[in-house]
């Protein structure tokens, strides 16, 4: 018992960067060998999957890209599997993006889905109304009046000259409401500024770290269900059956997650062991 | 695949790496990436504000598309004036005709232009006492703007959301669904959390332990903020391994795989030479 509290205690005195090369090995050997473990989606996954699988074909969907490539791994798995789900409903989809980069994450993902994958015409089923700096004030703008906000597309298009912005005046002229966002602007903005004055559904994807933030506006009915992080977009991606970036990291996330825990137990045990020795002594 | 995406997927593997070194220890290569990270982030989102702000919305409202029918009054003939000299010196700006983004004109737009210039001379010692003026119109207006939302949805919303029902046919246990048990939960912790931030009496008798059981309320929900970080780590980390792994297929010429020996190897020969440095002597007490 006393050699194990004795390599316990060692192992607390491990250099730290024998720590790292272990999380990248269980994190590298998952995406080499997958194993397969099984995706199950949780109640918040889909109260948002059933709300956008409950609007009829036809109607129009806002989605705000919010996330830039250092939460692409995060947030576009959902992003592109949210997309996939509406445009295989008929459902027309307009893209606003309150970060810069997100513009290049909403073209990247139209150009994988909406071109590549539906072959859908632009301007009739989907438009990128780009990114508009401003934060709040473009959720405002977009909220009172759309056609002040977005004079011209991303392509610089005028709005009057493209079709499926017929009758798009303002906010509540949209059925629906998708956020992929990373932070500020983001989830909460939309949710003061459009979706509780307006009255219009809205649901989103966040990355992990934001979870917290937004569930209490998912726990009161603001927000239909939320995509939490990767494992959100696992979710997603195994409830429309077409698994993609997040099912194949989940393996990788869920080994991680194991060894972490592992070490924060041999830690605490560690703790313990010291503070027993520290009252011996 | 085309020359230009195989250069990409070098210097993103090279860039990914040389990031990841810090782990090691500090190093010229982390240096480096750290480096272009910050002059080319501050290079994009200038560039990117201007052209996607400032140029179509502020000069676009200032100068729009020139129209004939208004082109005669002398106001106009000046205000043009000023906009063709301005162009002469700044054509890609300031194009010829007008700027055509759809605007009309807006002179009102002339107080946050003159706002951004007063903001941007804080640069200089003398004058820096202007910029406060563009603070206080931003601090202001960000206020205003807020107030609404939050007393809307943080304080009307979620005092809604914490009504929660104990009655109506409701189970008395249910995990993910609502159900008496998990109501009780909510009012239990809305209100001993909320009674923990209470600072106006002594937290003594029974107010001090409903504020204890409000610090275990608070500690769960920075236990789950803990574990959704770390979540959130590990999925960037599988993303940027995902990235590397593609990187050092056949089609990018194993551009990780060359970058990662390379690097190894320097670091390696650096932590050697290191070694056989002779340590500086102790100084003398």
């Amino acid at each position: 018992m006393r050699a194990l509290e004795d390599f316990i205690l060692r192992l607390g005195k491990l250099d730290r960067r024998w720590i790292f090369l272990i999380i990248a090995i269980v994190v590298a050997l998952p995406l080499f060998f997958p194993l397969g473990l099984p995706i199950r989606p949780t109640n918040a996954t889909q109260v948002a999957y059933d709300a956008m699988d409950a609007l009829p074909a036809g109607s129009k969907v806002l989605v705000s890209f919010e996330y830039g490539p250092s939460t692409k791994p995060e947030i576009h798995p959902m992003a592109i599997a949210v997309l996939r789900h509406l445009f295989s409903k008929q459902i027309k989809v307009y893209v606003t993006c309150l970060w810069p980069d997100g513009q290049f994450m909403a073209e990247e993902a139209l150009n994988q889905v909406a071109e590549n994958e539906f072959h859908l015409k632009y301007g009739e089923d989907y438009v990128l109304l780009g990114f508009r700096p401003g934060n709040e004030a473009v959720v405002k703008g977009v909220v009172s009046n759309i056609r002040k906000m977005y004079t011209v597309d991303a392509r610089g298009t005028l709005i009057d000259d493209i079709p499926m912005m017929k009758g798009v005046n303002q906010f509540s002229d949209f059925d629906f409401l998708f956020s992929a966002s990373a932070g500020y602007p983001g989830t909460v903005e939309w949710v003061q500024y459009a979706s509780d004055p307006t009255g219009v559904p809205m649901s989103t994807g966040t990355t992990s770290i934001q979870v917290n933030e937004v569930m209490p506006y998912v726990q009161s009915g603001q927000v239909k269900g939320i995509l939490a992080g990767m494992p959100g977009a696992a979710e997603y991606e195994a409830l429309i059956h077409q698994p993609g970036i997040g099912t194949s990291g989940m393996d990788a996330q869920s080994i991680a997650h194991l060894v972490i825990v592992l070490f924060i137990i041999l830690g605490n045990i560690g703790f313990y062991i010291e503070r027993k020795r520290a009252k011996k002594y | 695949m085309s020359g230009v995406e195989i250069f990409g997927g070098w210097v993103a593997a090279f860039l990914t790496l040389a990031i990841f070194s810090y782990l090691y220890k500090d190093n010229p290569f982390y240096k480096i990436a750290e480096h272009i990270f910050v002059g080319v982030s501050a290079g994009y989102w200038t560039s990117m504000f201007f052209w996607t702000q400032i140029q179509p919305n502020l000069f676009g409202r200032l100068w729009p598309k020139m129209d004939p029918a208004t082109m005669n009054s002398g106001f106009m003939k000046i205000w043009y004036g000023i906009y063709n000299v301005l162009g002469a010196i700044f054509p890609a700006v300031f194009p010829d005709g007008g700027i055509d983004k759809g605007h009309g004109m807006h002179l009102i737009y002339l107080i946050p232009f003159i706002l951004g210039i007063m903001m941007l001379l804080s640069i200089s010692s003398k004058l820096s006492w202007f910029a406060r003026w563009g603070i206080a119109y931003t601090v202001g207006m960000a206020a205003g703007l807020r107030a609404y939302g939050f007393l809307n949805s943080n304080v009307i919303g979620q005092i809604k959301g914490s009504a929660v029902q104990f009655l109506g046919g409701l189970p008395f246990f249910n995990l993910l669904g609502d159900s008496i048990f998990n109501s009780l939960i909510i009012v239990v912790g809305t209100i001993s959390g909320l009674i923990y931030f209470y600072f106006s009496k002594e937290h003594t008798g029974a107010l001090g332990k409903i504020g204890r059981l409000g610090i275990y309320f608070l500690m769960i929900s920075f236990g789950a903020s803990f574990g959704f970080a770390v979540m959130g780590r590990i999925s960037l980390l599988i993303g940027r391994f995902i990235d590397l792994i593609d990187y050092s297929k056949a089609s990018y010429h194993h551009a990780t795989i060359w970058i990662l020996v390379l690097m190894v190897a320097l670091l390696g020969y650096s932590a050697f030479k290191d070694r056989q440095k002779p340590t500086a002597p102790e100084a003398e007490v």
